[in-house]
Parts: C-alpha cells; sequence; structure tokens
C-alpha cells in the first residue's frame, strides 16, 4: 500500500464514520447509499469483469430480505400467524431475541441466496450474451410473482419485519446501529472484491469478458469461475437485502424485495455510470447517482424521473464509458498507461 | 495510487455535502403547523393519489380561512409538505423517514392505499410521530398494536360483504355461487379475506378465486372462466386499474354475470369513462354525497360536493372525501389538546370522536374508524349518462337494486 492509498482509504473511512454525527438528519439516505454501492458493485462482477449482463441479481437481494426478517420472525414465534392479516396477536421481541435473530438472520441472508446462485448458476451461466440477459429478468420478475403467492411469508400483503425493541437506547441508536452495519457491509464489499480483482480468479473473470472460448481452450474451468463469481455477489447482494428490510420496516414482494423495475435497475444504471469493469467506478457511479436521484426528488417533483430520463440520456451521450472510463481517456498516464505519442503520430500519417 | 483519486475523492465528499445540505429545511414557522404527507403524484396510484390531495389541500384551505387552528389562545395555519411516492413502497418509507428526520415533521397525514400506509406506519410508530391516515384501509394496519395510527375509513375487509349478503338475499336465502379475482396487493387481498368470510358465513361456495398481477391491463382468462361456469356474483377488486379493466373486459367479451361487486368505482370515475358499459356495476365506497352527515366546514355531504366540483373541476370521488375529513380530525384534535406536543395531540386523537360531512369518527383502541358504516351504489344510466345511486344501507337508499344485471344481448 502506497502512502497516498492509506490517505485515501484513511478519508473515506474518517467520513464514512463521522458522517452520522456531520448530517445527523441524513442518515438514512447515506445508509441507502452505501447499500447502492454494494448493490452497484456486485452487479459489475457478472456486468462488468465477466461481461454477463445480468438483470436478475436482484433475486438473491429479495431472497436475502425474506430470509432475514423469516429467520427473525421464524425463531421466536409462528411465522404464519405473525403474516396473516386478520392475526389478532400482537407479538414483540425482547431485545435479545431482536438481537440473536437479526444476526442469524444476517448470516443466513447472505449463505442461503449463495446457495441459491450456486444451483441456478449451473443452469444459467451456460447460456450467453443477450439469452443470459433475458433469461435473468425472467428470473428476477418471476421471483416477484411467486413471493406474492406464498401466504407464509405474507403474499401480496407484504410482511412486516421485527419493530427495534423498544427501551433501548434512544431513537438514534436504531439508524445508527443500521448505519454503521451499512457502512461495514460496504467496506467489507469492497475491499474483498479489490481483494479478489487482484488475484487469479479477477484475472480469470476478465478473460471470460474478453474470450470465453480462448479461456477455455487456454484448459481453464470457466464454469466454475462464473458460478463462483454469481456466488460472491448474490452473498454480499443476499446481505444487503437483509439490512435493507430491516432499514424499512416493510416487505413488499415486488416493490421493496424483488424490485426489479427499481434497485434491479439502479444497480444496472451506477455501474454504467461509474465506468463498468473497474473497482471503483460503480462506486463514484452509485454515490452520483444517489446524490442527483436525492436533488431530483426534492427540486423536480413530479417531474424527477423525467430529469432522471435526461441525466441517462446525458451520460449515455457524453460518457459511454462512465465517469471512470472518460477520466481514463483524458488522463491515461494517470491509470498508469503510456501513450507513445510517435506511435499515434504515425497512424495519423498512415491515413 | 496517484494524485487523480485525491482529486477524485475531494471532489466527491464536496458534491456529497453540496447534495446532502440543500435538502433540510425547518419544521413550523411561528403560526403555522406543518403536517408531512408522502401521496402517489406518479405511478400506478397516480389518479387515487391525486384525489387525496386534493381532498387534503382543500380542507386546508377551508380550515384555515376560517380562522385556523386555535391552540392556547394562538392561531395557526396548516400547512402540508408533500412528497411523491411513485406509489412504491419503498419510496414511501424512504420519504416518511426523510419527512421526520430532515424536515422535523411531528405530525403526518397518511399515504393513498393501504400498501403504502403498511410502509410507512412502522416508522412514524417508531418515531412516536403521529399519522391520520385516510387511505389506508387493510385490516392488517390494525392488529400490529400500532399506537401512533389513526384511520378516518372503514377497513376493507367490510367493503364488500355486504353485497355477498345482497346476493344471498336476492337468492331467496340460498348459498351463492362466487367468482372473484384480486389484485397482488394489501388493500385487494384484504377484501378478498372479507368475501371469504362472508362465504363462510352464508355457506356459499367460491369457485374462482384467482390473483391478478399488479400493473392490471388484462384479466380476460379470469373471464373466460367466468364464462364458463356462470357464477352468481363476480367481485373484482383491482384499485382504480383493476375496476376499469374490468368492464372494459367484461363488456368486450360480452360476460353475463348476475351480479358484478367491485371497488374503486368512483376513483376510476368509471361512469364517465365507460359510460352504459358499466351500468349495474355495483361499488363499495366510503362516502357518497347524498348521505346526510354534516360539519361547519363543508356543511353537508352534497355541498362538500358542490365546492369541490368548483375547486377542482370534477366530483369528488371518496377518496378526496376521507382525506379532507383527515385534516377535520387534526384540527379537532390538536384543539382539544391545546398543545402543539405530540403526545398530548395523540392522547387527544385517540378520544376523537366527532361528526364530519363524511361520516362519525371514533377511534377503537387500534385507531380504526369504528363509527362509521359503508355504503353500497349501482351505476344507473339515463340516456346517456350514467350516476352513482346508493343501494344500501337502506337508511340511504335513492335507487332500487337492480337484480339480476339484464343480459348483453338484452341492453
Amino acid at each position: 500500500m502506497t502512502k497516498n492509498n492509506r490517505i485515501i482509504y484513511g478519508l473515506i473511512l474518517i467520513l464514512g464514520i463521522a458522517a452520522p454525527f456531520l448530517f445527523p438528519g441524513f442518515k438514512l439516505q447515506i445508509s441507502f447509499m452505501w447499500l447502492l454501492v454494494v448493490l452497484a458493485l456486485t452487479w459489475d462482477v457478472q456486468g462488468g469483469q465477466m461481461g454477463y449482463n445480468s438483470f436478475g441479481n436482484i433475486l438473491f437481494f429479495g431472497i436475502g430480505m425474506y430470509v432475514c426478517a423469516g429467520v427473525q420472525i421464524g425463531m421466536f414465534f409462528p411465522l404464519a400467524e405473525w403474516t396473516a392479516s386478520g392475526g389478532e396477536e400482537t407479538f414483540v421481541h425482547t431485545p435479545t431475541q431482536y438481537f440473536q435473530g437479526f444476526f442469524i438472520g444476517l448470516i443466513l441472508s447472505g449463505i442461503v441466496p449463495g446457495i441459491v446462485a450456486a444451483l441456478i448458476g449451473y443452469g444459467v451461466l451456460g447460456l450467453r450474451g443477450q439469452y443470459f440477459a433475458i433469461c435473468t429478468l425472467g428470473l428476477g420478475i418471476a421471483a416477484g410473482e411467486i413471493a406474492g403467492g406464498i401466504e407464509l411469508i405474507g403474499a401480496g400483503q407484504g410482511m412486516t419485519s421485527p419493530p427495534w425493541p423498544k427501551n433501548i437506547g434512544s431513537l438514534e441508536l436504531r439508524s445508527q446501529f443500521f448505519y454503521y452495519l451499512c457502512f461495514a457491509l460496504m467496506a467489507a464489499t469492497f475491499l474483498f472484491l479489490k481483494y479478489a480483482y487482484q488475484t487469479r480468479f479477477g484475472l480469470v473473470l476478465n478473460a471470460i469478458r474478453d474470450n470465453e472460448d480462448k479461456a477455455e481452450a487456454m484448459g481453464i474451468h470457466t464454469m466454475r469461475y462464473k458460478i463462483t463469481g454469481w456466488i460472491v455477489s448474490a452473498c454480499f447482494l443476499g446481505v444487503a437485502g437483509g439490512l435493507m428490510g430491516n432499514m424499512v420496516g416493510y416487505i413488499e414482494p415486488v416493490e421493496i424485495a424483488f424490485a426489479g423495475a427499481t434497485f434491479g435497475v439502479f444497480m444496472v444504471l451506477m455501474a454504467i455510470l461509474g465506468g463498468k469493469g473497474t473497482l471503483w467506478g460503480p462506486v463514484i457511479g452509485a454515490i452520483a447517482f444517489h446524490i442527483f436521484k436525492e436533488g431530483f426528488w426534492t427540486f423536480f417533483l413530479g417531474w424527477q424521473y423525467v430529469a432522471l430520463g435526461a441525466l441517462i440520456v446525458i451520460i449515455v451521450v457524453f460518457f459511454p464509458e462512465g465517469i471512470m472510463g472518460w477520466l481514463r481517456e483524458r488522463y491515461p498516464d494517470k491509470f498508469g498507461e503510456t501513450v507513445d505519442e510517435s506511435d499515434i503520430k504515425a497512424q495519423v500519417e498512415l491515413k | 495510487m496517484s494524485q487523480y483519486k485525491i482529486k477524485l475523492i475531494s471532489m466527491i465528499a464536496f458534491v456529497l455535502m453540496i447534495g446532502l445540505g440543500f435538502t433540510g429545511s425547518p419544521y413550523a414557522a411561528d403560526d403555522t403547523i406543518v403536517l408531512g404527507a408522502a401521496v402517489s403524484l406518479s405511478g400506478k396510484y397516480s389518479t387515487a393519489g391525486k384525489h387525496t390531495k386534493n381532498g387534503y389541500e382543500l380542507a386546508v384551505k377551508r380550515i384555515n380561512s376560517m380562522g385556523g387552528v386555535k391552540v392556547g389562545g394562538k392561531s395557526y395555519q396548516f400547512k402540508v409538505t408533500y412528497y411523491d411516492d411513485e406509489s412504491n413502497s419503498g419510496r414511501a418509507a424512504q420519504l416518511a423517514e426523510r419527512l421526520i428526520k430532515q424536515d422535523g415533521v411531528q405530525y403526518m397525514l397518511g399515504p393513498y392505499s393501504s400498501g403504502l400506509t403498511k410502509a410507512i406506519a412502522p416508522i412514524t410508530e417508531e418515531n412516536k410521530i403521529p399519522m391520520v391516515e385516510a387511505n389506508g384501509a387493510s385490516r392488517s394496519l390494525f392488529t400490529k398494536g400500532y399506537k401512533y395510527l389513526f384511520a378516518v375509513l372503514s377497513a376493507a375487509n367490510q367493503y364488500l360483504e355486504v353485497a355477498i349478503d345482497l346476493a344471498v338475499e336476492k337468492n331467496g336465502g340460498k348459498p351463492v355461487k362466487i367468482a372473484m379475482a384480486f389484485e397482488q396487493d394489501a388493500f385487494s387481498q384484504d377484501v378478498r379475506l372479507g368475501i371469504l368470510d362472508a362465504a363462510k358465513r352464508t355457506g356459499s361456495k367460491i369457485i374462482i378465486d384467482d390473483k391478478l398481477p399488479k400493473e392490471l391491463n388484462d384479466m380476460s382468462a379470469t373471464l373466460a372462466k367466468v364464462k364458463a361456469v356462470r357464477p352468481d356474483v363476480l367481485v373484482v377488486s383491482g384499485h382504480s386499474k383493476g375496476a376499469l379493466t374490468a368492464v372494459r373486459q367484461i363488456s368486450e367479451m360480452k360476460v353475463n354475470v348476475p351480479m358484478l361487486a367491485m371497488t374503486h368505482c368512483d376513483s376510476s370515475s368509471l361512469s364517465k369513462q365507460h359510460g352504459k358499459k358499466a351500468e349495474y356495476a355495483l361499488c363499495a365506497a366510503q362516502w357518497h354525497k347524498s348521505l346526510s352527515y354534516s360539519d361547519k366546514f363543508f356543511d353537508t355531504a352534497s355541498t362538500f360536493d358542490k365546492d369541490f366540483n368548483a375547486e377542482y373541476g370534477y366530483a369528488p370521488p371518496y377518496q378526496a372525501a376521507e382525506s379532507a375529513a383527515a385534516l377535520l380530525v387534526w384540527k379537532d384534535a390538536f384543539e382539544r389538546a391545546n398543545s402543539l406536543d405530540k403526545e398530548k395531540v395523540r392522547d387527544a386523537l385517540a378520544k376523537t370522536d366527532m361528526q364530519t360531512f363524511y361520516g362519525n369518527i371514533k377511534f377503537n383502541q387500534q385507531g380504526q374508524n369504528i363509527a362509521k358504516p359503508m355504503v353500497l351504489f349501482q351505476v344507473r344510466c339515463t340516456g346517456d349518462s350514467c350516476e352513482n345511486k346508493v343501494v344500501a344501507p337502506t337508511k340511504w337508499a335513492s335507487s332500487k337494486l337492480v337484480h339480476p344485471v339484464p343480459k348483453w344481448s338484452e341492453r
């Protein structure tokens, strides 16, 4: 780690830890921002590094959300009675129950989507290009519809996640608790992917993106790497879902859990905005996207989607490679790339 | 790692601070009481969301112009801070948090639809912010032990139970065959539970029980089944879009069914949009202009209808009426509490017992309004102009129920 590196990571860490005190009113929004970073980062594992445009990653987000809330409730109370609409009884978690359930739920919300990714991945990752994209899109939509039909998890009624236990700390404690969990998840995802991209694993993903047949011909079991990549995405996404379900407090099958039309699209958009296939791109993209979005929602009430649409058009026209791609083109030397001026001249003269 | 990243990071940090800095605003000036509301101005509930907002606005204007709210010898004006929740529960929950945490709102008005109210209620509850909501009817809202939630409307399961009773009565007291189709959302699924209860009570049989998708544009599969099995009652509920889709396709496919019972006929202005095709549809409503309730702000139900029409250019559906009533409840509670302290106001809300143009309002332990019955009306046409006529309960009935619905070949 170079000195500059340490300064930057130190700064982000300090900013991340201090943010709830610097902007006390915006804790929730910044928590959401960290989760969006996780969404963009995990999408980029497929979409950017591996060259597989997945539109179904929201599947793991939703599964994580339901698993976490389901475990939190199911460990102590009958889940069916909790979700039943006309239920007469009110269940209340004690603080110990709440935190026990929450942490076990959170761990499972990473593991279960990972297993699902492994099972589905084996069948789906054999598809390439648009076939893979369409197939995953279908998975995401189907998951929402199926979840909307399962009575145990509330079906179309949705499901409330357990409320923060009463008489424990102030109201602020809850949002701080979730804020730091979101920040920690974001940091863990980032550091893990940073490490993974430096290893052989990262190189194989890039090889798959650049020429999968050639990679296979060189003796790489591409399928194993593709599945592993998907499992990694699914685990982190699942935990993000578990956190989101608890923060929002209400899980709706198609609008919150398997929200293909919002989070499912946002994760792709953010990665492309920042520059897909780079480590920092999704991070920058997610932060910029979130700030723009919140700004539009405040100032262009009623026209927010039009403004957002205009933003997307601008991105596609002026920054087709994303913010990182644009920077890379302008300042190639800062990215450790050397430009051979004489070579460029020679090419121009040839024409 | 090089300098560009330092620049980049500092740039991001800067943008972040500006971006987050511009949203805050103080919540209450000296003489205003600010209420927060996230309503659907876009998305699938945008029509009903607009009715909700217009209802709120009209009541705010009326109360302010008639002297405002008197608390502690001082007169306050109501002001509502709106956000657009895009008919999305995730967004609604975020906005509720934002209204409370960033905008410092202390009192909330509800959004449109049960699903969105369910998304907001955990947040208002956690922050101990009282919310008077006018558009969340799902029974599940009232079984969670919420203490800060007050609903001025009747619960969703009561919407169409009466229709089943009517069908049984018309069938000579014998059980009927019911076909039903409901949207996959909190409200419609609750209406379904009500029908299940009614079917059980009357011994009726349910022969079709379909779930419809959220963006309800097609239900021809259900209607094809209805044509084949000939039920006595067809029940459909899926907000405004569901009502419009149902009537459009029933008339296109010429489905003959003795009784068609629905929800959301007036918020979708069914009788205007589909005219004679919608005739004889039976609809559940929270309110109707012919009811005989009154208060000093809007006078009677029919004057509310006139005033609303003059202001917004269309007849108020019950969503607008109940939304307006929510403001009257707030005013009453503030004045009885004689304080702006949210706990005191909550206690005053819990003791509400009043009459408004919209109906009587009295909350039970769970915050549900138990003082007001539902009404059923039927779309009736004379010539080409169609109107909603109340057929039940008998106290306000202005016309007799036409049963069975004439066949399409005879219309």
